[in-house]
């Protein structure tokens, strides 16, 4: 109890002497902690929850029977045909889209006859009359193509007239009962799998099979006894194999988000080890007496280290409620993410559970135990005698700067070796390590960059900027310690900065690129509707040829997708009309990484088995131009050849294309899922799209013009990054408030060389411009070390971590002038955090500071 | 006129609350070429009477003249010029910036004001105070009488008409404050200099041209030799 409280009177108290220091100190923290709760929460209720939302209903069925192309109706029958006692549940599964309300909602196909009993037994609150009413009423309806059942959530009552969005066609069905979508239910609309059939025109296939198979033998049994029964190219797997599946996809995303997030931590470590370190060097002589008066080196060791805990836990107390206020919006970005790059899904609520909350205090007062235990221990071997020696520390640090920048050049060097490695388990660990490496090493060179630039340039700076701005320059080279860590604290948020602006606006540009290649007809067209990486809505097979004897219309080419899975994982496989090869405007630039052009590849693929896959699938399945896949298609499995790569970012899942023949002898459905149209020379595409748009009156889709999809496409891009360029944004209010909280400090160490300044004849508007002088030197010294450090970690970034991960080819491009606009900013708020320190060393009393020793 | 002057000068400070007057009623003339030691106790009104008379605080009532100027009249810009032209300040822990080097700390004052020449002036000074050749030296790299003889060139580099100095022997030997106050003595006749002196050391004050010893805030004796 007496050691609580000598820790408070010695350690504690002494904080609330500068509220507004240990304000800030405790802030920057809070932001650290927060935004890693924020991406952790979020990230569990978009994607670490994840679970497909056609997974609605699904029951307590344990196998599920899918295929490429959907299941033939007949194995149905050949599953029911084995003796077994298997429960067997047909699923038509796609979505629809609400007419008046835009939402966008799975729609479930179900075999009511089968089992309406266990649809009715998944509605068990009693209370709920119209849930009841329409479980009663459930076989009435079963036949009727009209009738549809939804989740209670959706607000609609039995008898309601709702209009929907079904590929390009809009039905009208009535409301004949609703579920409870709760315990694990999602808003769906449910209908019979006859008129699902038919609201899709999907004749004689279903999308999957669930399988309710009895308790023994084992499931892994169940699937031995099943699969020889099934055609070839059927894949009997444990029911909710896609869901896991598409969580391993998430898993990069999220590990990249996750460790973007940490970099604020990062430099609240920095600002930690700083606030310490001046608390060491302020307190020598306190660290003297009460060592001489009987204060052990572990009682030392333990304060000091019990100071950083503080700031720790003040920081993690606050950080949690901010964060579970930030992973509101965050959750909302992830999910708009994952829904354009990945799959389907629909954001979990945000669930700050114990866990969470131990995680957040963990994190607190683990980095700030981390980053202060080194000058804690320093405080502790310091000698009473030593202790009253003033300016020992900084002696130090000039004494080491060679040392420090022979370690920065190996761990430089180390950085590159790592950099070279490969991903370990898919994920590009040497990668995070180089970056790691490469952030260490900068810190390290710190002091003597800050040494040989001071002196450098101490003439030139005075000889520009006065007396005022000498006097900055040394007292920063002076205290080269303190300034080291604030540069390095800074340099590591503008590095991070810089390195994911440099990246992202590599990405943007090679997709810009790419999409000139990619998109070569004048007019696109697509169903109406929310579009998504894993949903293939499909046109009318007619309007094609329509379209295709409009005037000014020179082809039109169909482009047909399907969900697929590849070696466990999901893809994409699409085809495209190769027919039209002779009307396409051939791009001087190749999209494949072979370097041929297309006009030598498209036309292997013609009428062959041969196909191109793209970049991240290649990648993710180490297959190469030139190796064969077996893929299974509709009731066969056929091997295809690869004739080559071609450069994709429309999604990280994965493609393979081939030619629309091909895909057509395997998945006879001739429905495409978007137009390519292709004008003569000379028409005017405003004109022949309002042709179009009059002959596809009654089919709900939607044409985009060449530039249109490319403006639409930039905005998916943009707001996919937008969660990015937030969290660096929080990582440079965490540097600067932490700038800010150091000039602070810095303001109240000099306070006697500043009256005496004033002694000397200085005007108090000169004390304010030797502070915001010292400011924008520190925010120059850690723009131009960031800026460095940001490039090289772009490269890691884009040519280590990215292609690790995600399997991208991006090309080196800088973004010049966002990056100075973000640098300008970064460095005017630098500038500006030095306001209210120069604001306070203009107020201080130099008769009293002057007399204080 | 008297480069300073103070009539019926009082000053009052609010202690938690409470005034508590540092100097009451207290009238003083000092000439130029004249060395002034004010000698008295702790808490006698030396240290105050040497801010007023630097233009760094202002007299509850009554006036300070510096050079002719009441300073309670002059705006903080003005008081500060006041400062440039006129004053020189020496303390007792001789108050150097470590970071600067000794030819830097000399011509800091000039550097502040925006005047040119300073380098030349603070060799010039520093030659006066016997320190020609160290003005590379850092001041952790000189011994403490140096250090004052540092401070004394800084507090002369703008030639004030007043070199205000708080016990500037106080951190010394003897032989060393001996020196420090021979030099201070000299340079006062040679640069026809007010010098006013705060110090608790007759010895010191011996060699002061004129000796005001203070009580309770109160000139308790002036002695002219």
């Amino acid at each position: 109890m007496s050691r609580l409280l000598l820790f408070y009177r010695l350690m504690v108290r002494p904080l609330f002497r500068e509220p507004a220091r240990t304000g800030l100190i405790v802030l920057a923290v809070a932001l650290g902690v927060a935004v890693v709760l924020a991406i952790d929460l979020a990230g569990n209720a978009a994607t670490g929850s994840f679970r497909s939302s056609l997974e609605t209903l699904a029951g307590d069925n344990q196998l599920e029977i899918a295929a490429s192309g959907g299941v033939p109706e007949d194995v149905v029958e050949k599953v029911a045909s084995l003796p077994y006692a298997v429960r067997i549940s047909p699923r038509i599964e796609d979505y629809a889209v609400v007419a008046d309300t835009k939402k966008s909602l799975p729609l479930i196909g179900l075999d009511f006859v089968a089992q309406a009993g266990a649809f009715v037994d998944n509605s068990p609150n009693a209370s709920q009359a119209e849930v009841q009413e329409s479980s009663a009423k459930a076989f009435e309806h079963v036949v009727d193509n009209g009738s549809i059942w939804v989740g209670s959530s959706l607000g609609y009552k039995p008898g309601d007239r709702i209009q929907l969005l079904i590929n390009d066609q809009v039905h009208e069905f009535s409301v004949r009962g609703v579920y409870l979508d709760a315990n694990g239910n999602e808003s769906a609309i449910v209908m019979d799998i006859a008129a699902a059939q038919h609201a899709l025109t999907r004749y004689g296939r279903v999308d999957r099979i669930l399988l309710k198979v009895p308790p023994k033998p084992s499931v892994e049994e169940w699937i031995a006894r099943i699969r020889p029964a099934l055609p070839v190219g059927m894949e009997v797997r444990p029911q909710g194999a896609g869901t896991n599946e598409n969580r391993r996809m998430l898993a990069a995303f999220r590990w990249n988000l996750r460790l973007l997030s940490y970099i604020s931590l990062v430099v609240g470590a920095f600002l930690i080890y700083n606030s310490i370190s001046v608390s060491v060097v302020r307190r020598r002589p306190d660290i003297g007496i009460v060592r001489a008066l009987g204060a052990s080196r572990a009682a030392i060791l333990a304060a000091f280290v019990g100071e950083a805990a503080s700031f720790g836990l003040a920081g993690a107390l606050i950080g949690i409620p901010l964060g579970r206020f930030m992973a509101s919006g965050a959750v909302k970005l992830m999910s708009a993410t994952v829904e354009a790059l990945y799959v389907s899904s629909r954001p979990g609520s945000i669930e700050l559970d114990a866990a969470s909350i131990f995680l957040a205090l963990a994190i607190g007062v683990g980095v700030a135990l981390l980053s202060a235990y080194s000058p804690a221990r320093e405080a502790a071997l310091v000698s009473p005698v030593e202790a009253m020696a003033r300016g020992r520390r900084e002696y130090d640090v000039r004494m080491h700067k060679g040392r420090d920048l022979l370690l920065a050049l190996a761990l430089g060097i180390a950085a590159a070796i790592a950099s070279r490695a490969p991903a370990v388990s898919g994920k590009p660990l040497f990668g995070y390590l180089a970056t790691l490496l490469l952030v260490a090493a900068s810190a390290l060179a710190i002091p003597g960059v800050v040494s040989a630039a001071t002196s450098a340039t101490s003439k030139i700076i005075q000889s520009l900027l006065g007396v005022e701005a000498m006097l900055a320059s040394r007292s920063l080279a002076a205290s080269l310690r303190r300034t080291s860590v604030l540069v390095a604290a800074l340099s590591t948020a503008v590095a991070m900065m810089t390195a994911v602006g440099i990246m992202v606006g590599s990405f943007r540009q090679s997709v810009v690129l790419w999409m000139s290649n990619q998109l070569p007809a004048d007019l696109y067209l697509r169903p109406a509707g929310s579009p998504a990486a894993d949903r293939h809505p499909t046109i009318s097979p007619g309007l094609a040829d329509e379209i295709a004897k409009l005037p000014g219309v020179v082809a039109v080419e169909r482009l047909r997708a399907y969900e697929i899975r590849y070696q466990g994982m999901p893809a994409t496989l699409a085809s495209a009309d190769l027919n039209v090869l002779d009307v396409i405007r051939w791009y001087p630039h190749s999209e494949f990484l072979s370097g041929r052009p297309q006009q030598r590849v498209l036309p292997e693929l013609r009428h062959s088995n041969a196909v191109v896959v793209s970049e991240p699938f290649s990648y993710k399945h180490h297959l190469k131009a030139g190796e064969f896949i077996t893929l299974s298609l509709g009731e066969t499995q056929a091997v295809f050849h690869i004739a080559d790569v071609y450069y994709d970012y429309s999604s990280e899942r994965g493609s393979i294309l081939m030619d629309r023949n091909t895909m057509l002898r395997y998945l006879p459905d001739p429905a495409p899922s978007n137009l390519a149209i292709y004008l003569s020379p000379g028409s005017n595409p405003e004109a022949v799209r309002a042709e179009i748009e009059k002959a596809t009156a009654g089919h709900r889709v939607l044409v985009f013009s060449n530039r249109d999809l490319r403006t639409e496409a930039v905005r998916i891009f943009d707001r996919t990054f937008a969660i990015t360029y937030a969290l660096e944004a929080v990582a440079v209010v965490v540097a600067v408030m932490g700038i800010a909280g150091a000039l602070l400090a810095l303001v109240i160490d000099r306070r006697r060389e500043l009256g005496l300044l004033r002694f000397l004849g200085a005007a108090s508007g000169q004390i304010r411009k030797l502070i915001l002088v010292e400011a924008g030197l520190l925010g120059l010294l850690a723009n131009l070390v960031g800026l460095l450090l940001g490039f090289a970690l772009s490269l890691i970034l884009i040519f280590v971590i990215n292609k690790q991960s995600f399997g991208w080819t991006i090309r080196f491009h800088w973004p010049a002038a966002i990056l100075l606009g973000a640098i300008t900013v970064v460095y005017a708020a630098t500038v500006l955090a030095g306001l209210y320190p120069a604001q306070m060393a203009m107020r201080l009393n130099p008769l009293e500071v002057i007399h204080e020793e | 006129m008297p480069i300073l002057l103070l009539q019926d000068v009082s000053k009052d400070y609010l202690t938690d609350g409470q005034r508590v007057p540092a100097l009451c009623g207290l009238s003083l003339q000092v000439e130029r070429g004249e060395f002034v030691a004010l000698v008295g106790r702790s808490g006698c009104g030396k240290s105050t009477l040497l801010n007023l008379s630097a233009a760094m605080d202002f007299p509850t009532s009554g006036q300070v003249f510096l050079d002719g100027v009441s300073t309670s009249s002059l705006k903080d810009a003005d008081l500060t010029q006041l400062r440039r032209e006129k004053v020189g300040f020496i303390f007792q822990s001789f108050q150097l910036l470590h970071t600067l080097k000794v030819f830097e700390n000399v011509e800091l004052p000039l550097l502040l004001a925006g005047k040119p020449g300073a380098r030349e002036a603070a060799r010039e000074r520093l030659s006066s105070v016997e320190l020609d050749g160290l003005g590379d030296r850092f001041p952790h790299q000189l011994s403490g009488g140096q250090m004052q003889r540092v401070a004394i060139a800084r507090a002369l580099i703008h030639s004030p008409g007043l070199l205000l100095a708080d016990e500037p022997t106080g951190n010394l030997d003897t032989t060393t404050g001996n020196v420090i106050l021979e030099l201070l003595k000299r340079l006062t006749r040679e640069k026809n200099t007010a010098t006013v002196m705060a110090t608790h050391s007759l010895e010191a004050a011996a060699l002061a041209s004129t000796i005001v010893r203070l009580r309770d805030g109160k000139i308790e004796e002036v002695i002219r030799r």
